[in-house]
């Protein structure tokens, strides 16, 4: 082996905290990169493969009711490429206990060759039209028919037209629109125990909704080169006559949306965190293998002296750091594999994708390694281009004595004159190694940024909770019908023993209209005297609901640039009966945190349908003690279609929860190496550059703890400036991670509790003393005599 | 001796400014060196020893004249032509050893072996300098005497034609110098290098064919010693 080579890898050895720190942040960089690369690259593939081979639509039109023929009319559309008809609704199911779940019934030709969002069968068999034996085939999602233990040849009863109708189960499938099953925008998580997909054929959904010929949907793919919009638009034409319900875009359908915010925010953290993590690691290098190349000067000299060429010296110093790329990219690999397959099985727990969507991604693992490794080189390269400088019969002589100066501080005489003489020291020390000062500062700044954008999940999902769950929400259950009732028939329920309180509420789905622009939104009637429900503008001050016009939704209002006083029109979009038109005013705009929603008073909801006492649900609250009495109770009865609890909404999200904080408690690691990795190796420089002026304190009669503790002084000036600061930027970094990850249907609220703040600020200050402890270890090694005996 | 010069000083000067001081380290100086031949240069502390014997070996450029290698103008010459010098022609031994600390005695060696296309084998040169027992340990566990023996053996193993070493025993007791200068002889002898040994101590002169005195970066004196005595009979 070269000697040379030989002496860096003693070099290595002898350095190998450092090393090792170094290491570490590269590692964590490329476990990073990897699996985040890597998780975007396979679960984007299996998305866009997904897509394409299910024919994924672009364009959804919802209608009340429309002939089969009409989407013959709509294919012929030039720009259409390919249109669906199908039959979709939500239907309540009776589960076992008759208890209430919601299904999405969903209508496909058989065989459904050509069609728009086809099929992908994950076990099982597809289900026939007319099978033998009679009855009705259905496939429904595999997370609905093992959250309800649910196997094939199980039956599952929906309720249509007031009638319990059985359906076989014969497998479990998903399509594209389905790779989340969520009602609508307004639910926080999956929860397949109350909601599910079910999927059969055409006649059978016909048959079973009593809609003969007729369906209530037409999705459509639109041909290259045509623009979406004008095309929609077309589609919107023909379909007028059959009430227009709903017409929406890709971008806006619900399982697309969140599977794109996931990928979108995956894309994003995948480019800025290897960024920091490498750019932190290269700094850290530069800075102690410019501090190595200082303190090696003799050694460099007596290597020219030698015959060595100055490029063959860099090239030795810069293995050193492409040794630490090395060593980093090997480990983050391995690392970044697990990683990899930690996320994809996380995907695969949450999105109903056919594909296995964990594999390696040569791509990403070479770029990896060429990034690390370019990293690597080019720090190596920069920090060693001072040995070209060092003059071989320069380098023989002793070093002149560092030079001495007065710092800026100084001239504030008043602070100044009451510092003792450590301090002074360190303050002196800390501002004259400016690069380092800087480098420390921002590593820790770094790295408590990244523990508050790691905590703060959790402060904004508490918030989220405590104001949908408890604050906003004053009902412990939502009951809703499956078809409106008369106000007095509510009796029934607010007599169950157990209620304390029954308060009716009235869901319209609207469009509403103002200055040529419209939205869709929901219209919720309330008593205005409500209790159980609280309304509030953006600032969170509540909102008194008045008797004529309309708290209008703050993303209804935005969308249609409509404002406070404004008049606006609604059309109602029930899907029975006629459809309505009236006009209401704003009388104040509101805004929650999930869902939207539009709040008008009970009677002028009814006013609109030019009903009179109508109700489509009751909220209720309950004594704790009697939950399961009234349950037990509420499913006895037919003519409810679904029950909210809190409680179980609660537990649902408990459940999803944990798999968010292992994602936590990984990047909060990450954070901490990082920290931890800086302060270490600054620590250890400033110890070893300074190991002659230590000692010469130990020979002064300062103890091992005084010595120290001049170290840790210098520590903490850098480091706490570097926590002030992280914090207010871990704020901001949370900022971009949130912008990066809302989409058209979610945003999260930027919360972020001072516990957070006091846990990053704690967890700083940990990796920082914990790295001064590892660093100065050496303090009670100071051989007073050899340090003070040696030259250089 | 035969006449054959190896190396041609002509007029060569070194200054060092300082802010507003300049420090005449050299003056114009003159000076043939022989091939094969023993030089030794005394003089007080400060005289310009060391910096005539770096210009000598390509670490540092003259001010101002010429530095012949045989007929090839060093003064001249760039960077990499002086980094080739230094690899090929010149041994170097220094006053405290300046041995890689992370290396053992043999690495030593072979660090500066491996530069040349013929040199001698590391531990062949190392057993001549009596250090067979001593070629697997590190710097930090040889004494002053053995790492300058080591640091000879380094310098040695290039088979250098011109081996430089600035107070060899400035940090040695008598009979440790005593041996190590008895190594510089033999190599001389043996070899045929061309030895220069800079040193304040007037008694190591009689060693040498030839010695130059210096004072305040002048050759103020070059004496043939026409009877050179072997080390080990020097006394000082
Ligand atoms: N790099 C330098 N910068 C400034 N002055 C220098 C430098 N190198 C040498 N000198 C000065 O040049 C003069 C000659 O120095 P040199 O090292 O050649 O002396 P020397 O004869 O080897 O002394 P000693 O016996 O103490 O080693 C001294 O005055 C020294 O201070
Ligand atoms: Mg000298």
């Amino acid at each position: 082996m070269n000697v040379l080579v030989k002496k860096m890898l003693r070099t290595i050895w002898n350095t190998r905290g450092q090393f090792l720190a170094v290491t570490a942040v590269v590692t964590v960089g490329i476990t990073v990169y990897m699996s985040m690369t890597t998780s975007y690259f396979n679960l984007n593939a299996s998305k866009d493969r997904f897509y394409r081979e299910n024919n994924f639509a672009d364009y959804y039109f919802h209608v009340v009711r429309a002939p089969q023929q009409v989407v013959k009319q709509v294919e012929s559309l030039p720009g259409v490429a390919v249109a669906t008809g199908r039959i979709q609704k939500d239907m309540p199911v009776v589960k076992e206990g008759d208890q209430r779940a919601t299904a999405r019934i969903t209508s496909y030709a058989v065989p459904m060759e050509g069609e728009v969002n086809r099929i992908q069968l994950m076990s099982g068999r597809f289900f026939e039209n007319n099978p033998q034996g009679g009855g009705v085939e259905v496939l429904t999602d595999l997370k609905f028919a093992s959250a309800n233990g649910l196997s094939f040849g199980d039956l599952v009863y929906i309720v249509a037209d007031g009638r319990k109708a059985p359906l076989t189960l014969v497998g479990t499938g998903t399509s594209p629109e389905f790779t989340i099953a969520m009602k609508d925008a307004a639910t926080l998580m999956p929860d397949p125990r109350t909601f599910g997909l079910i999927m059969m054929s055409h006649q059978q959904a016909q048959q079973i909704m009593n809609l003969p010929g007729q369906i209530n949907q037409v999705i459509i793919k639109v041909a290259p080169g045509f623009n979406e919009e004008l095309v929609a638009s077309g589609v919107k034409h023909i379909l007028e006559p059959y009430g227009n319900l709903a017409s929406y875009p890709r971008s806006k359908q619900l399982s697309h949306a969140v599977l794109q915010g996931e990928l979108d925010g995956l894309k994003a953290s995948s480019r800025f965190m290897p960024v920091i993590f490498l750019g932190i690691a290269a700094a850290i290098q530069m800075v102690m293998l410019g501090r190595m190349i200082k303190g090696k000067r003799l050694e460099i000299g007596v290597l020219k002296a030698l015959g060595y060429s100055s490029r063959s010296i860099i090239l030795h110093y810069t293995g050193y750091s492409v040794a630490t790329s090395l060593m980093g990219c090997i480990m983050g690999t391995i690392l970044g594999a697990g990683l990899t397959s930690a996320i994809s099985g996380m995907y695969a727990e949450i999105f109903n994708l056919p594909q296995a969507i964990g594999s390696i991604n040569y791509q990403a693992v070479l770029y990896g390694s060429a990034l690390s490794l370019g990293v690597g080189a080019s720090t190596g390269l920069i920090a060693s281009r001072g040995v070209v400088k060092i003059n071989p019969a320069d380098s023989m002589r002793p070093n002149p004595p560092k030079k001495g100066g007065r710092i800026f501080l100084e001239r504030w005489e008043w602070i100044w004159k009451r510092l003792d003489s450590t301090w002074k020291m360190s303050l002196r020390t800390a501002f004259r190694n400016r690069g380092r000062f800087t480098l420390v500062l921002l590593g820790v700044t770094f790295s408590v940024g990244m523990l508050v954008m790691s905590l703060f999940s959790n402060d904004t999902i508490d918030y989220m909770i405590k104001k949908q769950f408890f604050e906003n929400q004053g009902y412990d259950y939502l009951v809703r019908f499956s078809a409106p009732l008369k106000e007095h028939e509510l009796l029934n329920i607010s007599r169950i023993e157990g209620v304390l309180r029954a308060e009716p509420i009235f869901e319209i789905p609207v469009r509403v209209h103002y200055n040529g622009k419209s939205q869709e939104d929901s219209l919720q009637g309330l008593n205005v005297t409500t209790t159980l429900k609280k309304i509030t503008d953006k600032n969170g001050r509540p909102l008194q609901l008045p008797e004529e016009g309309v708290l209008i939704s703050e993303r209804t209002a935005a969308k249609l640039g409509a404002r406070e006083g404004d008049p606006v029109e609604v059309e109602t979009l029930l899907g029975t009966g006629p459809s309505r038109r009236a006009a209401l005013k704003i009388a104040g705009v509101n805004q929650q945190l999930v869902g939207g929603g539009s709040f008008v008073s009970i009677d002028q909801a009814n006013g609109i349908l030019q009903e009179r006492s109508l109700v489509s649900g009751v909220m209720l609250k309950v004594d704790p003690g009697t939950f399961h009495v009234v349950e037990k109770k509420l499913d006895d009865m037919t003519a409810i279609s679904s029950v909210l609890s809190r409680q179980k909404e609660l537990a649902n999200f408990d459940k999803n929860l944990e798999a968010m904080i292992y994602s936590i408690l990984i990047m909060v690691m990450f954070a901490m190496v990082m920290g931890f990795a800086i302060v270490y190796n600054s620590s250890v420089i400033s110890f070893s550059e300074r190991k002659r002026e230590l000692a010469s304190l130990r020979v002064l009669g300062f103890t091992n703890r005084e010595v120290s503790g001049l170290l840790m002084k210098e520590n903490m000036l850098q480091s706490l400036l570097g926590v002030a600061l992280g914090l207010p930027l871990g704020r901001l970094m949370t900022q971009g991670y949130i912008s990066a990850v809302s989409t058209d249907l979610f945003t999260m609220p930027l919360v972020i509790y001072p516990q957070t703040y006091f846990l990053s600020t704690a967890g700083g200050l940990l990796f920082i003393w914990v790295a001064h402890l590892v660093a100065v270890r050496g303090v009670k090694k100071l051989d007073l005599v050899d340090v003070l005996k040696n030259r250089d | 001796m035969a006449e054959n010069i190896l190396m041609k000083l002509d007029g060569a000067t070194r200054t060092y400014t300082m802010g507003d001081v300049k420090v005449e380290a050299l003056r114009e100086t003159s000076l043939d060196i022989y091939s094969g031949e023993i030089l030794v240069i005394l003089g007080p502390s400060g005289s310009g020893k060391s910096t005539l014997l770096n210009i000598m070996g390509g670490m540092d450029l003259p001010s101002g004249g010429h530095v012949f290698l045989e007929r090839e103008d060093l003064s001249a010459a760039g960077e990499e032509r002086l980094t080739r010098y230094r690899r090929n022609e010149v041994g170097f031994v220094f006053q405290f050893y300046n041995l890689m600390p992370d290396l053992t005695a043999r690495e030593n060696v072979e660090l500066a072996s491996g530069l040349v296309e013929n040199p001698l084998p590391a531990a062949g040169v190392l057993k001549e300098m009596g250090l067979e027992d001593r070629m697997d340990h590190f710097p930090s566990q040889l004494s002053g005497g053995e790492q300058q023996r080591v640091s000879i053996a380094r310098a040695a193993a290039k088979n250098p034609r011109l081996l430089l070493c600035d107070e060899p025993t400035g940090a040695l007791d008598y009979q440790t110098g005593k041996l190590i200068l008895g190594l510089l002889a033999r190599i001389n002898r043996d070899r045929g290098s061309t030895v220069v040994i800079v040193t304040h101590n007037t008694g190591i002169g009689s060693m040498a064919h030839r010695i130059v005195r210096m004072r305040s970066g002048s050759i103020v004196e070059i004496i043939q010693n026409k009877t050179p005595v072997s080390p080990e009979r020097i006394d000082w």
